[in-house]
């Protein structure tokens, strides 16, 4: 009885105070995790937690939301988020990730890798719509918070496709650029890594053209500036950028985590043409040639976390999404060993504070939803799908 | 008509005397082919429906129960228990008949059946009519509602009765089950042509008459004018539950739509989990749709996530599979279900196949419905 009136009151105060609502709220997350005699009910409404560092987080958060600011967003996220969250931040304004198992796990391997190894290899793997990419950003966010230098591909896909402009490479002679998407990139790099781009150096000179070189010893600020200023030479920037990541970063200066989403797309096969029509196979891009390199595990001092996809991947069937399916034998040899971290649809406790979420963003407007049957309705039709809840959700 | 044929006769018989004699008798036969009256006398009138005498319709009576004897002896069955049913089943094996359409083939039934009911002559020799509200027009009509109010009065007459010997009983007539006859079914009582608002008044008489306290003396006329409703759950047979390895419930069940089958077990104490051909639903259906028929019995009976299925389905589409599935798991689910639910699932229209299926392609048109452009020139 004392507890009701506490949420009572919490509840009152909500309304006028945030600050002191959030700490009702700990505070009844701490009664709960005592042991505490809370009715079903109240259990229920514990779906947010002001943990809003990942570092913190623990097996008790699981399934609760944790905000990120938005400030922080721009910054850590700009080009991370899956497109519908991003509109789903946009409505809500505010950005809430959900504390889930397989990010708790992958949290617990990076807070424990021993940076003198070679670089542990992650790979984020499970059936479409379950979160991966949501579990990708979430160690990409405990990254940035624990300073380490991020180096997050938001999809491996969109260099394989959409032919917009293909250039031969000045560098290689066999090899294809692609100058809009890598221009886009190095500008999205280059707001979340401001700070490590200035204190980077060059070890060796690179000439651009006749006109135009970067000397040894410059900010790698310089090399990103001319990437984005001549797109001509985008792709080549990129390539210089990962090769003087991946020498300087076992020298200890800093920590590199290498982020890429769709990791499949780098050894399945790409729609591009070349002009007689003939298919360009993945590895005569200059981008993804580079970013293979990257993914290998020849260098130490940080860690590789990978997802599979299979929503932007080329010709594979809609049901596959095991590493070995996806990534092909080739690419399955390359990166092996790896960890492999499995992504399962909801538990019925994530499911529940997903759904209370909804409720209290008042995201669900139909009159039944906030029913038991209108539960029962959603949880079957989603089948505890993330993405499924989310499309349905949309909806109502 | 038939004197006009004789004329015709003679006249053939006149100029035909010249050819030989016989040719005479084929020329007589040919002629009475191709010349008709019906092509002579332009006149003549449309004759309304045949009338069939009292006398015509016995002699039918008569053939039909010999007819009906020499079938019996036919099929060495015992004419005496020779009923309409066993009649049936002879003549569709001595007349085997690939028509489609059932009233089209041939039948052997009761000459009361076939023939429609006829009024009798009204009138008698003298020309004057028997019934005293022949001129009415309408004479059965106005007889029944006269019969009727005469039954409200006598029943109001025994209720002053019972008043006056201080009795206060109370008979109503039990309504329940049963409905009033439809016009159609009260004009072959009659044998008279009703109009709508004529047999509205019918009804509310009658009506009237059931509300008075004392009706129940009348109940047998009053039940002349009601039909029984059956309910149709009792033709369906409900299977009882099966028990498998561990002590699991589980109800098979099937069902069709379009061109799909499928086949259902439905297991008790479940979480919610289904497959389809091995596949989670959720990846089977993509569409929400196709979900949501599936989710329909169980949401209806408010059972969405006690159990759990497991289905086979060939053959249709997505939503074809889909209501296939439906309709073979609300069947299965009858059997962990009371009599009352199963009852509602019926009304609900979850337990009743789909007999809708793609329309056929008609010649001169593009498609079923669509026909070709028309143009004006």
């Amino acid at each position: 009885a004392v507890l009701n009136g506490i949420v009572r009151l919490s509840r009152a105060l909500s309304s006028l105070d945030p600050g002191c609502f959030l700490q009702a709220r700990a505070w009844l997350s701490a009664a709960a995790n005592q042991g505490a005699q809370i009715p079903e009910e109240r259990l229920r409404t514990i779906f947010r937690t002001h943990e809003s560092n990942p570092a913190n987080h623990s097996e008790q958060h699981e399934g609760q939301h944790y905000s990120i600011p938005l400030q922080e967003v721009k910054v850590v996220f700009p080009h991370g988020l899956p497109r519908r969250f991003q509109a789903q931040m946009k409505t809500f304004n505010e950005a809430c990730l959900m504390v889930r198992r397989p990010a708790l796990e992958l949290l617990g391997y990076l807070k424990s890798t021993n940076f003198a190894h070679p670089a542990v290899r992650y790979i984020i793997y499970g059936e479409k719509g379950t979160g991966k990419t949501m579990t990708l950003c979430h160690a990409v966010h405990y990254c940035a918070k624990q300073d380490w230098l991020v180096l997050h591909i938001p999809d491996a896909h969109l260099w394989v496709k959409n032919r917009t402009e293909l250039l031969p490479s000045s560098y290689h002679n066999e090899r294809f650029d692609q100058p809009l998407e890598a221009s886009t990139w190095l500008k999205n790099f280059k707001v979340s890594n401001e700070r490590f781009l200035k204190e980077i150096k060059t070890q060796r000179t690179y000439v651009w053209s006749k006109r135009e070189s970067t000397e040894m010893g410059s900010p790698l600020g310089e090399v990103v500036e001319q990437g984005v200023t001549r797109v001509k030479n985008a792709s080549d920037a990129v390539g210089v950028v990962l090769k003087e990541l991946k020498t300087q970063c076992p020298l200890g200066s800093f920590r590199l985590l290498v982020a890429v989403d769709g990791v499949n797309a780098l050894w399945g096969r790409s729609t591009l043409r070349k002009k007689d029509k003939s298919a360009i196979s993945p590895e005569e891009l200059t981008l993804v040639h580079n970013l293979r390199k990257m993914v290998m595990n020849d260098w130490n001092g940080g860690a590789i976390v990978t997802t599979l996809s299979q929503t932007g991947s080329l010709f594979k069937p809609r049901s596959a999404y095991l590493p070995h399916e996806l990534l092909g034998k080739e690419g399955f040899d390359t990166l092996d060993p790896f960890v492999p971290i499995q992504v399962p649809n909801y538990s019925q406790r994530e499911f529940e504070s997903c759904y209370q979420y909804y409720l209290d963003r008042k995201w669900l407007q139909h009159e039944k939803v906030g029913t038991e049957e209108g539960r029962e309705e959603l949880l079957f039709l989603s089948n505890s799908n993330p993405w499924q809840l989310e499309r349905i959700s949309a909806s109502l | 008509m038939a004197v006009a044929v004789r004329r015709v006769l003679r006249a053939s018989r006149s100029w035909r005397a010249a050819l030989g004699g016989q040719e005479r008798w084929r020329a007589e036969t040919l002629r009475l082919i191709c010349t008709t009256t019906a092509v002579q006398k332009r006149n003549v009138p449309a004759s309304g429906p045949e009338k069939y005498t009292e006398a015509f319709i016995k002699k039918q009576i008569e053939e039909f129960n010999l007819g009906k004897r020499h079938l019996a002896n036919m099929m060495g069955e015992d004419p005496e228990t020779f009923t309409q049913e066993d009649i049936d089943k002879a003549i569709a094996y001595l007349f085997p008949s690939g028509l489609f359409e059932k009233r089209a083939r041939p039948v052997m039934k009761h000459p009361n059946d076939i023939f429609p009911k006829q009024r009798a002559m009204q009138w008698g020799e003298d020309h004057r009519p028997f019934h005293f509200l022949f001129y009415t027009g309408k004479q059965s009509f106005y007889s029944l509602m006269h019969e009727i109010y005469g039954k409200m009065l006598d029943i109001q007459k025994y209720q002053d009765q019972l008043k006056a010997q201080d009795l206060d009983e109370k008979k109503q007539i039990n309504l329940i089950g049963s409905r009033w006859l439809i016009k159609e079914e009260l004009e072959e009582m009659l044998v008279e042509k009703l109009s709508d608002h004529d047999y509205s008044l019918c009804i509310r008489l009658l009506e009237r008459l059931v509300t008075l306290p004392c009706c129940g003396i009348e109940e047998e006329y009053v039940l002349k004018f009601r039909k029984e409703l059956d309910t149709q759950l009792k033709k369906v047979v409900i299977e009882p539950l099966q028990y498998d390895d561990q002590g699991v419930a589980f109800s098979t069940g099937e069902g069709k739509r379009k061109t799909s089958r499928a086949t259902v077990i439905v297991y008790d104490n479940g979480n919610g989990k289904i497959t389809v051909n091995g596949i989670d639903y959720l990846h089977y259906f993509p569409v929400i749709q196709d979900r949501e028929q599936l989710m329909f019995p169980f949401q209806f009976l408010g059972r969405l996530g006690k159990h759990n299925m497991v289905c086979t389905v060939l053959g249709g589409g997505s939503s074809s599979q889909a209501g296939a599935i439906r309709l073979a798991s609300a069947r299965a689910l009858c059997s962990f279900v009371t009599e009352n639910e199963a009852e509602f699932m019926r009304q609900a229209g979850l337990l009743t196949y789909d007999p809708r299926n793609k329309e056929r392609k008609k010649p001169g048109q593009e498609g079923a419905r669509r026909k070709f452009t028309w143009k004006k020139r």
